[in-house]
């Protein structure tokens, strides 16, 4: 394995706090940078929920000289790209630009950061256009489901509050909502910076000095997110959709923090059940019996305890049975545990796999900025290897058993009502059945 | 295209590769050196085994990882009426049991290694890659060769890859109002050629395959001399085309149909079509018969949808995004395909706006494309951005294969993803006029709306 795949990235510390991540590589011309904030949606109103994303989208609908079609323009004409995206921890913008046009970028980016107009007529633009995209989404019915887990699952949490907002909250949103977070949060202090690819240390500690140049010094956001906490029972909520020929099915309970002791052995047992092509689920699901196209598990981190999400998508007339043999398989994980042998396999593969996780300076970058944003443990990544190695056929039977509630499991079905109420009604075990419309919010 | 590189070097490959050929290796397994290609400040180095096996390497030491690839010369345009989807089921079934692999064992064994594994099939081509620890590289080598020759096809199997295409057609296309638009829009646009039918195939087709079809396909596409391995990462060049020739070199090569491809006759009528779902916002799509991906067209004109809708700062997102607020969003891409495809468009009305107030401003978009000059500024905006896009192609070795594969297959240039690079590079101003009146004629086009219903209309498209 490369020198460099556990070695954290140059970590450069600005005037006003702000702490600047390098991960140099030469091999394509192309710079990626991030601006990323300490804080993410959680630190918006309930009720105005999509501020923080509205905020920062903003930025390239004007500032002091350019004009929203200007700085569009610019951006392609540098050989740029720019995207926004929030989560309940963190707000970033990605940036990838040729090299050759990397300080006319950042120039650009920094304007920016540092004059944004928040023009009214162009806020609301950004209002009806967020709107129509999260009317739009509801096509996807994927995205359906994911967003009827999410609030149901972490009801009355941040975590169930999707960053995009709804289309009331974001309706609800005003110019003095805007320029109120982005001054609270967009400082020196609460700014993490990251430089992959090709750049020098020093050619980025210039350019992050440029980029917040315009900024105030201001004061790092504190995380006020409670942990959340779980519902009781296993429930079923089922997502309405007409004439659909097929489920999108999420099983979801709380899973893991990667702070616990058990972290990696629950990361390491949920790869047996559902992380890989010969996992468990794949090969019940789908080797034996043909049921769905996919089928797979995920322990997902963040600052607080996270979800753990089983997610398959049988055809209609199959949902019930594939729901039923769903639960069963998680019972089965949660009382048996997991083999010696499955231990073996899969920590041969996680550990030979690792090669991947960082063979791009850019996937490197965002290892350290996740231990930087999520306040990771800072070995988390630089560890993982021998941390994965360590683990015990016992320690991540313990883990699942100990993390993973069985009993209190969300089950979440998007589908057509008059196919697959009555089926999945009749699962034995379910102590709560509802059934939304697809636009719910 | 292939130029050879310094003497020297080329020598010395041809020199090891007479040495490899002594000894008892059969006809088959006989190394030829034949030359490299460019590929950006790197070379691809071309090596065929006797029985017709290509291998393209490119060594890349970047990390210590190895994509290696497998493209066969088939797709969904070598299939027939009945059979449609039967190139992609097979994709599936390759996964399965082997003579000397157990079902499941494929798989196993790879990810034991920490290796990624997946394949796609598309009209022209179908591959398989792997992406390794570059220690790691020649257990792909073993496994693809033993799934080359001895894949085993029994019906069971047959059977239940059957179900999973079906659940992913569902997945892909029945339930996704785009996939469902997108099979009807090229199920319009071609009355003749094999693009007309969807690489996943018809619902009835995937669900009447048969072993017999699946052994028959088998015997006829999955040859050596149908194939290209293409190795990429930091590999040792010579050991590897050894381990290749000693796993392949034994596979018979196969007598290759010759291909049997109606050519679409020229559209003279424009096509309109209707798409009834439930759907949260109307979806317009027109398509324009489009050139082949190596026409000295493909390039001025895959500007021009740079133009057109790439990006925020394009004509028509401004126009229909941003200024009138009738769309979320616009597409446009030129097809990649071997033969003349498509130059697609597609908008996404935001709620109640509708197809109807969006094409004439379509219209009016192509229209002043065809007569006016585009800007040098918007002309230049266009290139740094499909620039851009081809360098972020070349970041990784599985990336960077998938180049060398695809444009290997489609036009038997590994390097020409650079070539296309310069080809945007020249393109003028005059150029994309010159494609704006070849292309964009009302006469050439399909014009699909899909119009949101809360009904129980059937889903799927009749065949």
């Amino acid at each position: 394995m490369s020198p460099r795949a556990s070695a954290p990235a140059t970590r450069l510390g600005l005037d006003g706090a702000t702490v600047v991540l390098v991960e140099p590589s030469h091999d394509v011309p192309l710079v990626s940078i991030v601006v990323s904030l300490r804080n993410g949606a959680a630190a918006e109103p309930p009720e105005k929920a999509g501020l923080a994303r509205i905020a920062m989208r903003m930025l390239r609908r004007g500032c002091e000289g350019l004009g929203s079609e200007q700085v569009d323009f610019m951006i392609d004409a540098l050989g740029a790209e720019m995207s926004v995206d929030t989560s309940t921890s963190t707000v970033a913008i990605h940036c990838q630009v040729i090299a050759r046009s990397v300080a006319a970028f950042v120039d650009l980016l920094g304007r920016m950061l540092e004059s944004p107009t928040f023009a009214d007529a162009e806020l609301e633009r950004l209002k009806r256009e967020s709107i129509a995209e999260i009317v739009e989404a509801r096509d996807n019915d994927r995205v359906v489901a994911q967003k009827a887990m999410q609030r149901t699952l972490f009801e009355g949490h941040p975590y169930g509050r999707s960053a995009g907002g709804t289309t009331q909250t974001v309706a609800a949103i005003t110019r003095d909502d805007v320029v109120a977070f982005y001054h609270r949060h967009v400082v020196r202090a609460n700014l993490v910076l990251g430089f992959a690819g090709d750049v020098t240390p020093e050619a980025a500690r210039a350019l992050a000095l440029r980029l917040v140049s315009g900024l105030s010094a201001g004061e790092p956001t504190a995380d006020a997110t409670a942990e959340p906490t779980m519902g009781t029972g296993r429930r079923l909520v089922l997502v309405d959709k007409p004439e659909r020929t097929q489920t999108q099915m999420l099983i979801g309970t709380l899973g893991t923090s990667p702070h616990d002791d058990d972290h990696v052995p629950l990361v390491v047992a949920n790869a047996i059940f559902g992380g890989t092509f010969t996992s468990r689920l794949m090969k019940e699901i789908r080797s034996k019996r043909g049921w769905s196209y996919g089928a797979s598990s995920r322990a997902s981190i963040d600052r607080h305890r996270q979800a753990w999400v089983l997610w398959t998508f049988p055809a209609a007339q199959d949902a019930a049975p594939c729901l039923k043999l769903s639960i069963e398989l998680i019972d089965r994980w949660v009382s048996s545990g997991v083999s010696a042998a499955e231990v073996k396999f899969i920590v041969r593969y996680l550990v030979r796999s690792h090669a991947f996780d960082v063979d791009t300076a850019a996937k490197r970058l965002h290892q350290s900025l996740d231990v930087e944003l999520l306040g990771l443990p800072e070995d988390y990544f630089s560890s993982w290897v021998s941390r994965v190695r360590a683990v015990t056929p016992a320690a991540a039977s313990a883990a699942v058993r100990n993390r993973i509630h069985a009993m209190d499991l969300l089950a979440v079905v998007v589908g057509t009502a008059s196919q697959v109420l009555e089926p999945l009604r009749a699962l034995s075990g379910l102590a709560e059945v509802t059934v939304q419309p697809f636009d719910a919010e | 295209m292939a130029r050879l590189a310094t003497q020297g070097a080329a020598e010395a490959r041809r020199a090891w590769a007479d040495r490899a050929a002594r000894g008892d290796v059969g006809e088959g397994g006989r190394i030829s050196y034949e030359g490299s290609h460019s590929f950006g400040a790197d070379s691809v180095h071309r090596w065929r085994l006797g029985n017709g096996l290509t291998i393209l390497v490119l060594v890349d030491v970047t990390a210590p990882v190895a994509a290696y690839h497998t493209w066969f010369n088939v797709g969904s345009r070598h299939e027939r009426p009945g059979k449609t989807g039967l190139a992609h089921l097979f994709e599936h079934l390759m996964f399965g049991e082997t003579e000397n692999l157990r079902a499941g064992v494929f798989d196993r064994k790879l990810e034991e290694n920490g290796a990624e594994t997946n394949a796609a099939t598309w009209v022209d081509w179908t591959y398989y890659h792997d992406l390794l620890p570059a220690d790691r590289v020649k257990l792909a080598v073993k496994l693809e060769a033993e799934r080359m020759n001895h894949l085993v096809l029994r019906e069971a199997q047959v059977a239940s890859e059957r179900e999973v295409v079906a659940n992913e057609r569902r997945y892909r296309v029945e339930d996704d109002v785009e996939g469902l638009a997108n099979e009807l829009l090229y199920k319009t646009a071609f009355e003749r050629h094999p693009y007309r039918w969807p690489t996943i195939g018809w619902m009835a087709d995937i669900q009447g395959f048969t072993p017999d079809d699946c052994a028959g396909f088998y015997r006829t596409y999955y040859a050596p001399n149908n194939a290209v391995v293409v190795a990429v990462g930091s590999v040792r060049e010579r050991d590897l085309v050894l381990a290749i020739r000693d796993a392949y070199g034994s596979i018979p090569s196969q007598p290759l149909p010759v291909e049997d491809i109606e050519p679409e006759p020229p559209q003279t009528q424009e096509r309109r079509v209707e798409l009834r779902k439930p759907a949260a916002s109307e979806r317009l799509l027109l398509a324009f018969k489009g050139p082949a991906l190596g026409d000295a067209d493909h390039a001025p004109l895959t500007v021009l949808s740079e133009v057109l809708f790439g990006g925020r700062a394009s004509r028509l997102y401004r126009s229909l995004v941003v200024d009138r607020e009738l769309a979320t969003d616009v597409r446009g891409w030129v097809s990649t395909f071997r033969d003349p495809g498509l130059f697609e468009c597609w908008i996404t009305a935001r709620s109640r706006h509708t197809g109807s107030e969006i094409l004439p401003l379509l219209d009016e978009a192509f229209g002043r494309a065809r007569v006016e000059a585009i800007s040098p500024d918007e002309l230049a905006r266009a290139k740094s951005r499909l620039e851009l896009g081809a360098l972020q192609q070349l970041e990784t070795a599985a990336g960077k294969a998938e180049q060398i594969g695809f444009f290997e297959t489609v036009l038997g240039d590994p390097g020409y993803a650079f070539r296309r690079v310069e080809a945007f590079r020249r393109t003028t101003v005059g150029d994309l006029r010159w494609v704006a009146r070849r292309y964009l004629t009302d006469t050439s086009r399909t014009v699909l709306r899909v119009i949101p219903e809360s009904g129980s209309a059937p889903a799927g498209v009749a065949q």
